[in-house]
């Protein structure tokens, strides 16, 4: 079939094929090691710290998990400035709702809204998102917002180009219920393997463990092979 | 009402199509830096403003004021850096005249960021914001797509990878004044002398919690243009021409208005 | 308007008038051989001399390769030192094959020496380079090439050619990319364009300036003003100047820093 020059969303041969994985020119990627789990007590979100512009390393030590409410945060993967705009969107309608119900948002109300807002302008946006969070009347939660803008409620969840490389590592070590120690153990090990595979991926490991306690950062080094300092603040 | 004016959108695609090629604009293809230090921040940037491979200005100035204590340096498209950082400098001070507050560094990046992503990248900027506020020190970067990052050290610009190597050798954690400026003017001559790009002076600005912000407009000329060995003046008589007309001294008094303004001329001051 | 939109919408497409595409155009990955490696060079003539000079910057895009990579040469000298040699050579625009051609051209000048035992004149050199650059007319050296020596008669001779072999004799001649600005400032300070004698007419009756030829050390001073005022305007000029000076009593070489921004 003919198919005109860099025209997106024809009908081929194979189906629908939508080009997606497109960034504009000069366009700060976040090609990512991301995940989420759950685990017994609430979840745990990770994230590499590698943010490039083609070849160039922008940002070493970025931080890819963000705050959208006090114990609902994101993992972001994709373009930085998309993430970043819709997680802002995201922050403050979740603020707005806290404030006018009295009562702050489940996981669930801000994974809807970063779905609206993901799947309603998927022509203009390459964001995959991990949303995680926890709330005391369903305890932990993970959802995943793949590229198309669709919503997946999961287990566990991981993204970005580096996710490819450790499909098989999680498969294997993942058990429900873990305590807090083996999660950690879990995603830091996985997070490990993607970035050494991915070259895209790389830096330090950055974790954020949500319970009914609140929300705790982690920090591992590469120079200490990713076993410190742990926990910080 | 403010905004851009697309009347020309479908003519220039029109001739586009048909070969004619898109106006060249001044880039300024440019090393800036950014660096905090223990009481405030630095920024810097060369001075060398480009259009292709040929030199448009050689003493340009990329450091651009937002606030009395937020200033920022710009790389991109030079129109471009200008008319933003303009703008949200104006929205900037209204916001605190309204708020009744100090600006924060904070503020203007999400207004640069919140502008530039509208735009989706076709409005050229990138942008190194730094500041001092009620809540500390700020130091950001801003890209033409809208995406921050926020760290000790920054680079920006086609001269970014040369700057951010003398960074990533030498920068240590507690700054002094000193220590930051010397870092950042010598992140910047990395630039200048390894990078097409950028070129000529360094200018400096220095932001700091209990003083007046220093602007150190060409802080270092490490490329000064040596005495010429000729001299080219002609003697009168050596250009040829068609026609003249003389006008004498006397006569200028008809051509020009001379109006007294009453009160400080520096209130009247509507640009630099 | 229109008309395009008739053109797309027989891809079935949405016909967006004057549609881009929403995706990075698909890259061609074929080899280009060729590289620009930015630079200058400039030759003047005198009475008794020829000066050939170039920028001893190379460069790639923003980043420079090299701050000294001559671009004028000795042709047919000795090996190691060129010492003996009467013509010289100045290559600007890709270095890689700048310098294949340099080669090319010393080695046949060498040749011609064994084979005729006399030195190959400087005429018969420039018409043998224009054939080397049109053998290659369909794979050209990406190279401007200025010639210079002195001519049967002792005069300094400057042949400039373009990549495909196309020459001409003249009196001054620049090349490379600050060609645009510096062969003005030839043609008004070498030729005396636009410059005519004070006083010596009205209107269309004025005398322009007398032609004469420079002598050696106003030429000199010339080609450095040129190269550091090119040094200011263009990015790819700059880091040195080197410059070879042909007289009857042989070649001299000099070398002048230039600005390194």
């Amino acid at each position: 079939m003919v198919n005109a020059h860099g025209v997106t969303g024809v009908l081929g041969e194979d189906g629908i094929h939508v080009d997606m994985q497109h960034l504009k020119s000069g366009e700060v990627n976040l090609g990512t090691s991301i995940m989420a789990i759950n685990f017994k007590d609430g979840v745990i979100l990770g994230a590499d710290s590698r943010t490039t512009t083609g070849a160039y390393i922008a940002n070493r030590v970025t931080d890819k998990l963000t705050q959208v409410h006090d114990t609902i945060w994101c993992c972001r993967s994709g373009s930085a400035a998309d993430t970043q705009a819709v997680a802002d969107i995201v922050s403050y309608h979740l603020n707005m709702y806290a404030i006018t119900n009295n009562e702050a948002p489940s996981t669930q109300v801000a994974a809807s809204l970063f779905q609206e807002l993901c799947y309603e302008n998927k022509d203009m946006l390459s964001a995959g998102i991990i949303i995680a969070g926890y709330d005391p009347r369903h305890g932990g939660q993970v959802y995943q917002i793949p590229l198309g803008g669709s919503l997946h409620k999961q287990a566990y969840s991981i993204g970005g180009s580096g996710s490819t490389y450790i499909y098989g590592y999680c498969d294997n070590h993942w058990k429900e219920n873990m305590t807090e120690e083996e999660g950690i153990n879990f995603v830091r090990g996985a997070l490990q393997e993607a970035i050494k595979w991915d070259g895209s991926s790389g830096g330090v490991i950055r974790l954020v463990v949500l319970t009914a306690k609140g929300a705790v950062r982690h920090l591992y080094l590469p120079d200490t092979g990713y076993t410190a300092p742990g926990v910080t603040k | 009402m403010g905004g851009f004016d697309f009347s020309n959108y479908n003519r220039n695609n029109v001739l586009h199509a048909k070969g004619v090629p898109l106006p060249k604009a001044t880039s300024t293809g440019t090393t800036i830096v950014g660096c905090v230090f223990d009481n405030g921040v630095v920024i810097a940037a060369d001075t060398r403003a480009t259009s292709g491979p040929i030199v448009a200005d050689k003493n340009c100035e990329k450091l651009h004021y937002i606030a009395p204590k937020i200033w920022c340096a710009g790389a991109g498209t030079a129109a471009d850096t200008e008319f933003t950082t303009a703008l949200i400098s104006s929205n900037i001070e209204l916001h605190s005249l309204s708020t009744g507050r100090p600006p924060r560094v904070i503020t203007c990046m999400t207004m640069l960021k919140q502008h530039l992503f509208r735009y989706q990248g076709h409005i050229g900027a990138y942008l190194v914001v730094a500041g001092v506020d009620p809540t500390g020190t700020g130091l950001y970067t801003v890209h033409a797509h809208g995406s921050t990052d926020k760290l000790p050290y920054v680079t920006m610009g086609s001269g970014s990878l040369a700057a951010m190597s003398v960074f990533e050798s030498t920068w240590k954690p507690n700054l002094n004044r000193e220590e930051a400026i010397a870092l950042a003017s010598e992140a910047i001559k990395a630039g200048i002398f390894n990078d097409l790009g950028s070129g000529s002076n360094v200018d400096v600005c220095v932001i700091e919690n209990d003083k007046p912000t220093d602007l150190l407009r060409n802080y270092m000329k490490p490329n000064e243009r040596g005495e010429k060995a000729r001299n080219y003046r002609f003697e009168k008589g050596t250009t040829a021409w068609v026609s003249q007309k003389v006008v004498s001294k006397e006569d200028m008094r008809k051509y020009v208005t001379v109006e007294e303004v009453s009160g400080d001329p520096n209130l009247m001051e509507v640009d630099s | 308007m229109m008309s395009a939109m008739g053109h797309q919408s027989q891809n079935g497409t949405i016909g967006y008038s004057f549609g881009t595409p929403t995706t990075a155009p698909h890259k061609e990955h074929s080899f280009y051989p060729y590289t620009d490696n930015g630079g200058s060079t400039l030759g003047i003539t005198g009475a008794d001399f020829a000066i050939l000079a170039g920028d001893t910057r190379s460069v790639a895009g923003y980043n420079i390769n090299s701050r000294y990579s001559p671009k004028v040469f000795k042709i047919g000298g000795e090996d190691d030192t060129g010492d003996n040699a009467h013509i010289i050579l100045s290559v600007v625009g890709f270095a890689a094959d700048g310098h294949a051609l340099k080669e090319r051209l010393d080695a046949i000048v060498k040749m011609y020496k064994y084979q005729h035992g006399k030195p190959m004149s400087v005429r018969a050199c420039a018409q043998r380079l224009s054939t080397i650059l049109y053998q290659k007319r369909f794979f050209p050296y990406y190279v401007t090439a200025i010639l210079a020596g002195l001519d049967e008669e002792g005069k300094g001779a400057l042949y400039s050619y373009d990549p495909v072999g196309s020459y001409e004799r003249e009196q001054c001649r620049a090349a490379g990319s600050a060609a645009s600005l510096i062969m003005p400032f030839l043609d008004n300070q070498v030729s005396f364009k636009n410059q005519y004698i004070p006083g010596s007419g009205e209107g269309h009756d004025l005398q322009a300036k007398k032609k004469e030829l420079l002598p050696m050390g106003t030429v000199e001073q010339l080609v450095k003003d040129a190269f550091t005022s090119a040094v200011e305007r263009h990015i790819e000029v700059g880091d040195g100047l080197q410059m070879m000076v042909i007289t009857k009593s042989g070649i001299e070489e000099k070398y002048f820093p230039l600005k390194k921004d």
